[in-house]
């Protein structure tokens, strides 16, 4: 019985994986992969002492409502070291699932194919392209838009001007915090053209929720064009 | 053992001037819960605002302004002034009847804690009234969100006044927590045989004294940025705003095994009485509580991998083990209620209750430990569902069996059964319906801290659903509201044990124990002298 439980959690979570995006940034990739594995970790755990726990309420019951006490045992403890040395061991595996994936992501090419500062600002984002000299600036009302190439790896660097905010783009399952006095820098590398969206993860004051903006990843072609068509405007 | 010396007499025996000035731990012990139990009606009440401001997208019921000084005072009142003051109450009123004593350590010194605790609850919630209404940078402040250019009204002032009094207040009581045991105990009760909830004191009594003193820090902090220009967390001076998340977090993050430990001592008790077995792993129990205390002093800064700025690694795992002495703790609860004799009476129901939600708060940590993960997860709807599942359908739940297993000591008479299971099934429901969706809208991509959404975001249904959870939710707290008035007013005449089977000193004396808690010490020669005491043929198997 418990097995089968454990079996259904763990097809349960996997078919829930699917559900969060892996191929709009390589860097997703890499972290969905670690999101699947907690996930099935999380969902076997859970269905595993759940129902024992339910199991023991159900199996234990009182029986006859004059009794005064169940058995009589207090300590076990070969059981009690295997249920310290079995979870350590399995955290140390997450931990090995965890390391490498966020090197991976972490990690900076240099020198990157593009680079686009961004500032977060009370209430919205201005992105600036310094090659190109473009800049997009939005206002809370109209979120401005970031342009990428695809398949192309852009630095992002990442500022801000007043408070902290945080940009996060939930299709590459990434957010940094946008903090005043440092630049945070990081790659993305899309890998699909298509429109996301994107919004300030960190409470910043009134307008907060108003603080969107999207991401829209195009081909190197007309990534291009569009910089070019922009680069008059700065 | 040292000897005791007399309690100070009280000024009055009875009457509003008995509470005002008493020096009864116990008297002092229902004053904390029932002020918690208050802010947490406020508490709940704000919630219920933010629900029905979410439950569609693109409401204007509360403007954005509003909203976040609800959300900030929600947040606020149920870690600062409901779930650890709940704690410190019990344990106000139980650790010196569980070790056999008369009194706390410092009577005085506890009556001045409770006082500035209800002080600088009503500091903080003074806000609302003044020109700009109250603090709304989060329950968290952070710089320079906090600071007097972005926050300028006074009642941010209010808010820092206000919490640094519960933070001086806290760092009181906990001198009395740990002294009381240690130097209080009666003949024959040895440190390894004192009740599993008064180690967990012992154990969160060293967190606060470790914790406090940085948040009282960071709140001066902050004062003399707003108010003299001291500019530590200004970066336009050479300040830098990431120091004060260190510092915050340094209190922040041992402050929610403040809130935690206490509530796994309760679920033990609970659990053990109910199962009508001994506590099964003791030694195990403690030492976990103290691991997880030691391990959460380091590991603050897994709330900051979004910066960018800290030594991630180093911080996930450090959170990563945690999970190891946590886990300890649910299998020796499942070890004792093991091959015994269960019964579901309602404070055994929402102990249950706890583990099924406990498990989710904690497995979900330990997927926000993994930065690849936190990187999505962190301060979206993701997180506010782990930290419910943690601290609403954890410790509230555990407060919610406290409070239904010693009512009867308390008070004189039980809570009823029927209203309670009915309480129970609004809350268990309720729950999950309110904060399993938030998962996936985390997941979604919906933040945290956010007035409204927009409806081609596709967040609407779930949103309804929290919301119908949160309704359920409240008619459950209306149910216990209910149940207490009631209950208050029956006495019935209650045996020492009335749930029997109760193992610790406490249910060796009478419904409402008498001043100086016991008019005879029973022998304590194990560690459950009450049980050995009602039901000696079973004595044998009282550990030593
Ligand atoms: C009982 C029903 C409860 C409901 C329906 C509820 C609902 C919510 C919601 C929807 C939010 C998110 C607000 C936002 O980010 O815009 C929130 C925030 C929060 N809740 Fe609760 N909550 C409940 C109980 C609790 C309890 C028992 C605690 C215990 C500590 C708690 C502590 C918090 C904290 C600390 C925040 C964060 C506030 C901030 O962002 O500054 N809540 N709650
Ligand atoms: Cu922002």
């Amino acid at each position: 019985m418990p097995v089968r439980f454990v079996a259904l959690a763990a097809a349960v979570a996997l078919t829930g994986c699917a559900a969060i995006p892996h191929d709009a940034t390589q860097q997703a990739g890499v972290m969905q992969g670690v999101w699947a594995i907690f996930i099935t970790a999380a969902a076997v755990v859970y269905a595993l002492v759940a129902g024992l726990i339910v199991w023991a309420a159900i199996a234990y019951r009182r029986r006859d409502p004059a009794t005064v006490q169940g058995a009589g045992f207090s300590q076990n403890v070969p059981l009690e070291l295997a249920w310290t040395v079995i979870p350590l061991i399995v955290v140390g595996g997450l931990f090995a699932v965890t390391y490498p994936a966020e090197r991976h992501v972490e990690s900076v090419v240099t020198p990157p194919a593009e680079t686009v500062q961004v500032t977060g600002f009370r209430w919205s984002w201005r992105f600036t392209y310094p090659r190109a000299h473009v800049t997009v600036e939005g206002t809370s009302d109209k979120p401005p838009e970031l342009v990428l190439p695809v398949g192309r790896t852009t630095e992002i660097r990442l500022a801000s001007s007043d408070v902290i905010h945080a940009f996060w783009v939930p299709a590459f399952l990434f957010k940094r915090d946008a903090i005043p006095g440092i630049v945070n820098v990081y790659d993305y590398t899309p890998l699909r053209e298509g429109v996301y969206p994107g919004r300030c993860a960190e409470y910043c004051g009134t307008y907060h929720a108003h603080m969107s903006f999207t991401v829209r990843v195009v081909s190197p072609e007309e990534f291009a064009r569009w910089l070019r068509d922009h680069g008059t405007a700065a | 053992m040292t000897a005791v010396t007399a309690p100070p007499r009280e000024l009055a025996k009875s009457g509003i001037v008995a509470w005002l000035v008493t020096t009864d731990h116990k008297r002092i012990g229902i004053l904390y819960m029932l002020t918690s139990l208050g802010f947490f009606l406020i508490a709940g009440f704000l919630a219920d605002v933010i629900r029905l401001q979410l439950a569609a997208p693109q409401q204007n019921i509360v403007g954005p302004a509003a909203y976040n000084q609800v959300f900030t005072l929600h947040g606020t009142a149920m870690i600062f002034l409901f779930v650890a003051p709940f704690g410190f109450g019990l344990a106000n009123y139980l650790i010196p009847l569980q070790i056999g004593a008369p009194e706390m350590a410092f009577p005085r010194l506890n009556a001045y804690s409770f006082w500035l605790f209800l002080l600088g609850g009503l500091t903080v919630f003074a806000g609302v009234v003044t020109q700009g209404g109250a603090a709304s940078a989060g329950w968290t402040a952070f710089a320079p969100l906090s600071d007097v250019r972005v926050s300028a009204g006074v009642g941010q002032d209010l808010w820092i006044l206000g919490l640094t009094m519960t933070s001086i207040s806290g760092i009181m009581t906990a001198i009395n927590f740990l002294v009381t045991p240690i130097v209080f105990r009666a003949p024959g009760m040895s440190m390894w045989r004192i009740p599993i909830f008064t180690w967990e004191m012992i154990a969160t009594a060293l967190l606060i004294m470790m914790a406090f003193p940085p948040l009282t820090t960071a709140f001066a902090m902050l004062l003399l940025d707003r108010h003299t220009g001291a500019r530590f967390f200004d970066p336009g001076s050479g300040g830098d705003p990431v120091l004060y998340q260190h510092i915050f977090w340094f209190f922040g993050h041992p402050e929610v095994y403040v809130m935690i430990l206490p509530f796994f001592g309760v679920i033990t008790e609970v659990v053990a009485v109910f199962s009508r077995k001994p506590v099964f792993g003791y030694t195990g129990l403690v030492l976990a509580a103290f691991a997880i205390a030691g391990l959460s002093m380091g590991v603050w800064a897994h709330h900051m991998f979004t910066t960018g700025a800290v030594a991630n690694p180093f911080f996930a795992g450090m959170s990563f083990l945690i999970a190891v002495p946590t886990g300890i703790k649910f299998f020796n609860w499942i070890a004792t209620m093991w091959k015994g004799a269960i019964s579901f009476e309602t404070p055994m129901l929402f102990a249950i209750g706890f583990m099924l939600n406990f498990l989710i708060g904690g497995i979900t940590g330990v997927m926000l430990a993994s930065p690849p993960i936190d990187y999505h997860a962190e301060d979206s709807y993701f997180l506010i569902a782990h930290f419910h599942y943690t601290l609403g359908g954890g410790s509230m739940f555990a407060i919610f069996a406290a409070l239904y297993f010693w009512f009867p000591k308390i008070w004189g008479a039980k809570l009823d059964e029927r209203l309670g299971r009915i309480h129970f099934a609004l809350m268990f429901l309720g729950f999950n319906l309110a904060f399993l969706p938030m998962f996936f809208l985390g997941v979604m991509g919906m933040p945290r801290r956010v007035y409204t959404y927009p409806a081609q975001a596709g967040w609407g249904l779930l949103n309804l659903s929290s919301s119908i959870g949160a309704a359920l939710i409240t008619i459950g707290t209306a149910v216990l509201v209910w149940n207490v008035i009631v209950s208050l007013r029956k006495k019935e005449p209650l045996p020492d044990d009335p749930w029997g089977g109760g193992y610790s000193l406490e249910w060796a004396t009478s419904c409402p124990p008498p001043e100086f808690n016991f008019r005879a010490l029973p022998p304590i020669r194990s560690k459950r002298p009450a049980f050995d005491l009602h039901h000696p043929e079973y004595a044998k198997d009282s550990q030593k």
